[in-house]
């Protein structure tokens, strides 16, 4: 992420790390001429947290509550991408039924997740009612996810070889009836987002990313599909009970904003289908299997679709009771590209939208904080270089 | 109505003054409170408004670096004695105007402006990049609405043959509602009543997700809280004169806080319905949509004044 050295007589709109539009810290500063974007550049870290470094002195199950803890939006799915490769290193494989619960969980995070979006999406556009409305019908799965595993946000559902709490066919009837009336307020939604004509001003042919942009940029999930870029782990790459219950990929072809919002609430719709065909169907297992607590020692890499996109973990395995290395990438830091190169040319109104648009998550991606000195190799620093520059910075 | 009272009681206490500020408060906390019940929100509570004000009256106010001194401080101030003498002019209240002369109209709506140009001076005494940009929407949408919004006025006026808002007034009140003979009018002024109140979804001046509060972002404390005041002031104004042009005049109070009260409800019912415009398309449909109607509209009422001339 580049952050330009700019000339004096150029005005810039600094967006952050303070700012009403951002929920998270960064830092965005766009170049104006009047009301148009003519350049724009994204400053990340401030929220760097040392989590991957923590997971070296942490158990692999001790592992897990940290893993959880990167994102309070999509927790679930990081311990599933977590699990599931340590899973992969021990040979070991959840029982059939741990694996629709890891999905039922997964799926309702999706829901709340996108939920959620569309609030702060529509709130970035100035239409305060439909963040309202939103944000009332996401209490719905919110309480679900309550009553499932008695937490809101972090559920820790997931054990490494399956998981800690049952559906039981109450609770399944319970969220049956309150995945009907999302579904109801769902159509709404869509119908809002497709008919209302101020927002259709505000979405439509606005921050359009055409397929061979989203693939040049390397975009991921609903921002990548909104620009028909076929593109789901789900759909690809099956893990959990994805197999069984199989998720339709949902594409649009406009590569806009507006398609950005009818990706997410169509997705939606689906998930809310296969959770009702899991519940249909849900197979009957034992919900943990027996895994030794020394992890084989070896690499592997885990990939999961989290709300945002491609969520892909690295994991090295020393052979002992804690991990070697983890490496985390989210899907937020693959978009940061698409909201730079699609902000040139908009309105300035135009970008709390955009910048929403990719769903970001700050605290998800902040890994390390690159530092430029001009009497430094920037790209070696050793570990006494670090801990000098850090003694300097707090003196 | 009429009423004999003091003039300076007339000026400090009702119905200008205190009683004005007060109903002003009043009529912000229904606005907040109706669009937050149409949002399915709670709401603030009824002294809310108050509180909010108390607050920042008491606390200190910053003046940055960078802007007027003299400047940061007095445009509030004018902003205030705008909105207050406009009151004046106006049946507050449903009680009869106590200054009045052929042409105050045109005062009126002078004054109104003055308050939003002091509102745009505001952002543009700063050296603060969102209180530029605000700055810079502020009188950009000032100059968009005030054309139609004028033009609205001038509908009623035309009708009444008179340039005297009491006049203007009491000639409603004895014809059918003017919001039947002249509907396009009327749906010009309330609309840009909005525009002119910064209200979504016209609120680009003041957006907060992309300029946090525009123009005023380097104000605290007391330059806002009377910044704030006297655009509650400016709602109740806008609202009377709106109710008094289309809704068939204002004679009382009840009048008053039933027709004020109902069109205040469509503005909340308004805001809530629509997603924040651009800009540019607020400008657009302005002078697009806006003026032309207003035009057809003033068109409408000469030819109508020609006919019944030319009848009798």
């Amino acid at each position: 992420m580049t952050f330009e050295q700019h000339g004096e007589n150029r005005f810039i709109v600094p967006i952050g790390p303070q700012h009403p539009a951002l929920k998270e810290p960064g830092h965005f500063e766009f170049v104006v001429d009047g009301e148009i974007v003519t350049g724009a550049s994204v400053r990340l870290g401030y929220v760097h947290r040392g989590i991957e470094k923590g997971a070296e002195d942490r158990t692999w199950t001790q592992n897990l509550y940290l893993m959880e803890r990167i994102c309070g939006i999509c927790s679930h799915i990081h311990a599933t991408a977590f699990v599931q490769g340590v899973e992969k290193l021990a040979g070991v494989e959840a029982p059939p039924r741990a694996r629709a619960i890891r999905e039922i969980f997964a799926e309702l995070e999706r829901i709340h997740s996108h939920m959620l979006w569309l609030g702060v999406a529509a709130h970035e556009g100035g239409f305060d009612a439909l963040f309202m409305y939103s944000w009332r019908d996401r209490e719905v799965v919110m309480d679900m996810l309550e009553m499932l595993s008695g937490n809101r946000v972090h559920y820790s559902a997931n054990l490494i070889g399956g998981v800690k709490y049952d559906v039981t066919p109450d609770m399944m009837d319970k969220i049956r009836d309150g995945l009907n009336y999302l579904e109801e307020r769902l159509v709404h939604y869509l119908d809002v987002v497709n008919n209302d004509e101020t927002f259709i001003g505000r979405t439509r042919g606005i921050g359009t990313m055409t397929r061979e942009q989203a693939q040049l940029l390397g975009a991921v999930g609903p921002t990548a599909r909104a620009s028909n870029f076929a593109y789901d782990v789900r759909v690809d790459a099956p893990y959990a009970a994805y197999t069984e219950f199989p998720v339709e990929m949902v594409v649009a072809e406009e590569g806009d904003l507006h398609a950005r919002f009818v990706v997410r609430i169509l997705e939606t719709m689906e998930s809310i289908r296969v959770l009702r065909r899991i519940f249909d169907n849900m197979p009957e297992s034992e919900l943990v299997t027996r895994v030794p607590r020394r992890i084989p020692a070896g690499e592997t890499i885990s990939r999961v679709e989290a709300p945002r996109g491609e969520l892909f973990y690295f994991i090295s395995s020393g052979g002992g009771e804690k991990p070697e290395r983890v490496k985390v990438r989210t899907p937020s830091l693959c978009n940061w590209g698409t909201v730079i190169t699609l902000a040139v040319g908009h309105k300035l109104a135009d970008m709390p939208m955009i910048l929403a648009g990719i769903d970001p998550c700050f605290s998800c991606n902040d890994r390390l904080v690159m530092v430029k000195r001009n009497h430094h190799d920037p790209q070696l620093w050793t570990w006494a270089d670090l801990r000098n520059y850090g003694i300097e910075y707090y003196r | 109505m009429n009423l004999t009272i003091h003039p300076l009681i007339v000026l400090l206490f009702f119905p200008g003054g205190l009683f004005l500020m007060v109903s002003g408060l009043v009529f912000q906390w229904a606005d907040r409170k109706l669009v937050a019940r149409f949002q399915n929100r709670l709401g603030p509570r009824f002294l809310q408004p108050l509180a909010d004000l108390l607050k920042l009256l008491a606390k200190e106010e910053i003046i940055p670096k960078g802007a007027h001194r003299g400047l940061f401080v007095a445009l509030p101030i004018i902003a205030l004695a705008s909105a207050l003498t406009a009151a004046l002019y106006v049946p507050m209240f449903g009680i009869q105007p106590f200054y009045s002369f052929q042409g105050d109209l045109i005062v009126a709506i002078y004054l109104l402006s003055a308050l939003t140009i002091s509102l745009g001076l505001a952002g543009a005494n700063s050296v603060n990049r969102f209180s530029l940009v605000g700055a810079t929407r502020t009188l950009t949408q000032l100059f968009s609405y005030e054309a139609p919004f004028l033009l609205a006025m001038i509908g009623p006026a035309l009708a009444a043959q008179s340039w005297q808002i009491s006049k203007i007034n009491a000639f409603a009140g004895e014809t059918t509602w003017l919001i039947i003979a002249q509907p396009i009018g009327f749906l010009v002024a309330l609309v840009g009543l909005m525009g002119k109140l910064e209200l979504p979804p016209f609120d680009a001046p003041e957006a907060e997700t992309e300029i946090v509060a525009g123009a005023l972002t380097e104000y605290s404390g007391r330059g806002f809280a009377l910044f704030r005041l006297s655009k509650d002031i400016e709602l109740v104004i806008g609202l009377t004169l709106v109710a008094a042009f289309y809704l068939g005049g204002i004679a009382n109070p009840l009048e008053f806080l039933l027709k004020t009260g109902g069109l205040l409800l469509v503005m909340a019912l308004l805001q809530t319905a629509f997603a924040r415009l651009r800009i540019d398309q607020t400008v657009g449909l302005w002078w697009r949509v806006g003026a032309l109607m207003g035009l057809v509209q003033i068109l409408a009422i000469l030819v109508g004044i020609y006919i019944r001339q030319w009848w009798l």
